[in-house]
């Protein structure tokens, strides 16, 4: 799987990305369903970190957030 | 090769640890130091010569000749201010200079917006102990404020 497909997987899938959004070192996003991010997956996805409130989850990916973003919108 | 990082701002030089922000204040995407602005209109200059590889209204990534990437973000979660109140004078690939012009902004605004404008400056992917020699205190746009072995 390709870094943004695992990404994905992390984060429940694409059905549960509600929104995904990049800033310069990491991927705003906002799931359906909390419970179903993965966050030692999403870590061995490559992310630095993983930070969640909620339904709402940060992952640090460093400055190449912009094309994973990229990388994420053209398989959803 | 032992590179000089230099304050992109004016203000106060704080530890990391301060910053109001985890991933930051955790070292998540590299070791380095944080700048408490002086609130008013100011400049934020490149940290170190090279390319300008990232730049966003609100932050910026300057990358060296041997590929070390120092990331300064104006301020935290200044992805919602949507660019207002920055002003670019400098654009992505360009070559610069240390000390170079990158972006205007006034740190009095952002914080009347709600926001902290304490602006990480960060060396991206690199050991906690590469970096030395940190600065804390009164620093002006272009002092040293840290050392990247």
């Amino acid at each position: 799987m390709s870094k943004a497909e695992q990404i994905i997987a992390g984060l429940g899938g694409a059905d549960n990305i509600v929104e995904l959004e990049p800033c310069i070192t990491r991927l705003r996003t906002e799931v359906r369903d909390g419970s179903k991010v993965n966050e030692a997956a999403l870590k061995a996805a490559g992310a630095h970190g993983v930070m969640k409130v909620g339904n709402n989850v940060q992952v640090v990916v460093g400055p190449e957030a912009d094309t994973i973003a990229n990388d994420i919108e053209d398989l959803m | 090769m032992d590179i000089s990082i230099s304050s992109p701002l004016t203000g106060r030089a704080i530890g990391l640890a301060e910053v109001p922000d985890p991933v930051f204040a955790g070292s998540m995407v590299g070791p380095g130091a944080a700048v408490d602005p002086e609130r008013a209109p100011q400049v934020a200059v490149a940290p170190i010569a090279g390319r300008l590889v990232k730049l966003k209204p609100h932050a910026f990534v300057v990358q060296s000749e041997d590929g070390r990437g120092v990331l300064v973000h104006l301020g935290i979660d200044t992805v919602n201010l949507e660019g207002v109140g920055f002003e670019l004078v400098a654009a992505e690939g360009d070559r610069l200079r240390a000390g170079q012009p990158i972006v205007t902004w006034n740190p009095a605004d952002v914080q009347a917006r709600g926001l902290s404008p304490v602006s990480p400056v960060i060396a991206l992917d690199a050991e906690t102990a590469a970096i030395e020699a940190i600065v804390a205190g009164a620093v002006a746009a272009g002092d040293e404020l840290f050392h990247w072995r």
